[in-house]
């Protein structure tokens, strides 16, 4: 810091007949030293030519902490094309949008959404410094809409008063909270589609130093949340929370029903600002304290966020989070659910802390039982890893298929999905993929000829580190390909036999590789580790 | 999905390959060369893009490779580490020469 800033005006035309005397002149209203942070106000710039952007790079190299605000259109598209945008800070003149009389359509935590004209909303921000987060908000949404999760793009920062807001198409959408609201027979199809969209954004591997941590953000709030507790609690749970390993997977951060729309016939994540990297767990005690952990003395406190009451949150929770683990043993769901809560609870009395003087009665009381609730929890639980309690699912995944050529693509797009999850090198999907082409091909080929047939593929990924075994079932003739000799592979080209290598290949590339013919059917097995 | 990028004259040839060298489009890579290779007494395939071989794209390069024992020499440059992999499981590495 210690720099000081100086606002210096742009205006008209900065070209060759003019660069060198404005350079002066913007050197004289600078003065001498470098430190200085100038700052170009360039709202009534009209044009700048190579002449003028040289004099902008004199003064980059002289004052490295230059920006450039309020730039129109018109410039800023000079300053994009030439490189400068990425050399360094430059502001687009903002837009000015008024939202008086707007329809309000939404609002939270941290400011209103605004419905400016037929097709237009503007979500605003309360803070006036709200820039910063709103370019956040746009960037981790344009990487998440890259890396495959359905979610809406602000195309546009506008000024709406003292602060700012992005603008986002109208969506025809209606978010599960009011699909809940007002069609509760709707329950299990929500709760279907709502997991399928968590465990997608959680199969994502998010590239490194892109999102911030979830263990890292829980831990600040742990350590904060450890002088309300008794001595040795707080030690325990900040442990405990250390041993959750890190992971790139993406998690939302506030997965909660009005986050989750429905469009049309797609299902759609907004509001992605809280994005991050990190274990499930992390996501899953926000999505409790949604439901369950802020409404946990006062239920009313649900009905107004969610829309519906405390025992459609409840029904909804436990359905979910059933479905997430792919349990429906009880035992294993609530063993789950207290390793989540021990994190939940410590989140909410931190939030509270932070956000209220406590001086209401209902507050004060809702602390004291987050914070019961959590001491009775870590006297009982000593982990909060939550891989026992996930299920496969019985049986795997499982795809049956005519033996054809032409279904190999789909039969290889269907077992990536299923190794997604479990997040395997390019390496190993390769040698996968060779095994399973080279096995479903035989069976395409000889199993029906000259008639034709289905194939069953069938994929399971368990244990840890997991391991894969990929499962080919047909009813042809039975045929053992395992039986057939190598091929000798030290031989010339010349002496080459073109027959076997498939075979040969799959049995070098997977750990295991079993046949066996039982009730009519052939039942090829390839294992291998991820 | 294959994309095959060809570059021929003065009897050399260079082949480009970028995606999946499988199945389905090992004909297409056996199909290119055979419109190619007449005449041609030097064959270099780059395979820096090239992100898959199964045993059926192994196939069309052994035929490949017979056949330009004959005619004259093939390369293979810039293969990938995977590649190189299946080239060592399968003893392709020693028919084949890779740059």
């Amino acid at each position: 810091m210690g720099t000081r800033q100086i606002i210096v005006p742009l205006s008209g035309r900065i070209d060759s007949g003019n660069a060198a005397a404005t350079e002066r002149q913007i050197l004289e209203q600078l003065g001498p030293g470098e430190a200085v942070s100038p700052v170009l106000d360039a709202e009534k710039l009209e044009y700048i030519s190579s002449a003028g952007l040289r004099v902008i790079l004199h003064l980059k190299k002289r004052n490295p902490g230059l920006r450039i605000t309020n730039v129109s259109s018109q410039v800023y598209e000079i300053l994009e094309m030439t490189g400068f945008t990425e050399m360094m800070p430059v502001e687009k003149a903002w837009k000015v949008v008024s939202v008086e009389g707007c329809e309000v359509i939404g609002e939270g935590f941290k400011g209103r959404v605004y419905r400016i004209d037929r097709d237009t909303v503007v979500k605003t921000y309360k803070n006036a410094d709200a820039l910063e987060e709103i370019r956040h908000e746009r960037e981790v949404a344009r990487l998440a809409l890259i890396l495959g999760v359905p979610t809406a793009i602000s195309y546009d920062v506008v000024r709406v008063g003292d602060s700012y807001g992005s603008v986002f198409e109208l969506l025809n959408a209606r978010s599960f909270a009011k699909i809940l609201a007002e069609e509760p027979e709707r329950m299990d199809w929500c709760v279907k589609e709502y997991v399928d969209l968590l465990k997608k954004v959680h199969s994502i591997v998010v590239p490194r130093g892109k999102l911030p941590s979830g263990k890292e953000q829980a831990l600040i709030f742990v350590r904060r949340v450890k002088e309300c507790l008794p001595e040795g609690y707080g030690d325990k749970l900040e442990r405990m929370v250390q041993e959750i390993p890190e992971s790139d997977h993406m998690i939302h951060g506030d997965y909660h029903t009005k986050n989750i729309v429905l469009s049309g016939d797609e299902v759609l994540l907004i509001d992605m600002d809280t994005l991050a990297v990190g274990d499930p767990i992390f996501e899953l005690e926000q999505m409790y304290n949604s439901y369950l952990g802020f409404s946990a003395y006062n239920p009313q406190i649900v009905k107004d966020f969610q829309g519906f009451d405390r025992e459609t949150a409840e029904a909804f929770w436990k359905k979910s989070l059933r479905a997430y683990l792919n349990t429906a043993d009880e035992g294993k769901a609530e063993a789950a659910e207290e390793r989540i809560r021990c994190i939940s609870y410590a989140d909410l009395i931190d939030w509270k802390r932070r956000y209220s003087d406590l001086a209401d009665e209902e507050d004060r009381e809702t602390l004291a039982l987050w914070t019961r609730e959590l001491i009775r929890l870590l006297d009982k639980v000593d982990s909060l890893d939550l891989r026992p309690f996930m299920e496969e699912r019985a049986g795997g995944d499982e795809l049956e298929v005519e033996a054809s050529g032409g279904n190999l693509a789909r039969v290889q797009a269907f077992v990536e999905e299923c190794l997604k999850t479990a997040g395997c090198s390019l390496k190993t999907q390769m040698h996968i993929g060779v095994a399973v082409e080279e096995i479903f091909m035989n069976i395409a080929e000889y199993a029906y000829a000259p008639g034709k047939g289905s194939a069953i593929v069938r994929v399971e990924v368990s244990g840890s580190p997991a391991a894969a075994v990929i499962t080919f079932i047909d009813r042809g003739t039975p045929y053992d390909p395992l039986a057939r000799t190598d091929p000798d592979v030290s031989l010339p080209a010349e002496e080459r036999e073109i027959g076997g290598l498939g075979v040969f290949m799959t049995k070098k590339l997977m750990d295991d590789v079993a046949y066996e013919y039982r009730d009519g059917q052939n039942i090829l097995t390839l294992k291998k580790q991820l | 999905m294959l994309n095959i990028r060809r570059n021929a004259e003065n009897g050399k040839a260079l082949f480009a390959l970028e995606g999946r060298l499988d199945t389905v489009t090992a004909p297409d890579l056996e199909q290119a060369l055979k419109e190619t290779l007449e005449g041609v007494t030097e064959l270099t395939l780059d395979m820096e893009k090239l992100e898959y071989i199964s045993s059926a794209g192994l196939r069309v390069l052994l035929a490949a490779q017979k056949k330009m024992n004959k005619q004259g020499k093939m390369k293979l440059i810039r293969v990938g580490e995977t590649i190189l992999e299946i080239f060592e499981v399968t003893g392709f590495n020693e028919i084949l020469t890779v740059e």
